[in-house]
């Protein structure tokens, strides 16, 4: 695993989630800016655990763009578990529910997409890293913000081991001002 | 509590066990051997859309 300005390639041998993430991604990635974040991140550097759900949040969208999301997913064999009719599962996005999306009689793995709604998305979507897999790039969260959100947010034994991974396997590549920044912005965001 | 505590703290051990393993070796070693637990864990969940939406609430 190199850590580079931006950059983290990783010469990994791809699992069934790398190669579902690379799937939706290359249909995602057509129609909006993303951005993965939470569990898949930490799984992408090697901590070892699976996940059912890879989590992706994008801007917020109107309904057209959406409709060429939702359509372009459904020819390229995903389907949304949540609902089929594309009104209806925009109606969930647009009221910050996410939608989740599988391939054809799959349920798992399945990608968890979230309309941005709050400061802490939108910086997620701002200080981000590409991650080098073979050929192809995917675009993650900054790590820092991922260690701050784990451990000050989420805060489950997961979660505070994700983010210990993290901050072992990143070591001085992560900026740890940045992650105190991050971390009383985002205990003063979720306050109460 | 002394075994949740015990645990715990076994299960961190580990995991700056596992991270520096990560580190200190190619990436083809690590992600082979995470590849045992990320794909059997997919390929043994089975369950329809309604129960998985059901258990996510």
């Amino acid at each position: 695993m190199r850590f580079g300005k931006g950059l983290i390639e990783i010469d990994r041998e791809l699992s069934d989630l790398d190669v579902f993430a690379m799937d939706f991604i290359r249909i995602l990635r057509k129609h909006s800016k993303y951005v993965i974040v939470s569990g898949y991140v930490s799984i992408l550097l090697g901590r070892s655990r699976s996940s059912e759900d890879i989590d992706i949040i994008i801007p917020a969208m109107d309904f057209p763009e959406f409709a060429l999301l939702f359509r372009d997913m459904y020819s390229n064999g995903f389907y949304c578990l949540n609902s089929d009719k594309e009104k209806e599962a925009y109606s969930y996005a647009r009221d910050k529910i996410a939608i989740r999306f599988a391939k054809k009689d799959d349920v798992i793995p399945n990608i968890e997409l979230k309309f941005s709604k709050n400061k802490a998305d939108e910086i997620s979507l701002k200080e981000t890293l590409k991650v080098r897999l073979g050929k192809e790039d995917i675009v993650i969260s900054s790590l820092e913000m991922q260690v701050a959100f784990k451990e000050n947010v989420l805060g489950s034994q997961k979660d505070i081991e994700d983010a210990m991974h993290i901050r072992n396997v990143a070591g001085n590549n992560l900026k740890k001002e940045l992650i105190e920044k991050y971390s009383v912005m985002l205990r003063g965001f979720y306050k109460g | 509590m002394g075994f949740i505590r015990d645990n715990q703290e076994e299960r961190f051990r580990f995991v700056e066990f596992w991270a520096r393993y990560v580190r200190e070796h190619d990436d083809r070693e690590w992600s082979r051997q995470q590849n045992v637990i990320i794909n059997s864990s997919l390929r043994s969940s089975r369950m329809t859309r309604e129960e998985f939406l059901k258990m996510k609430g």
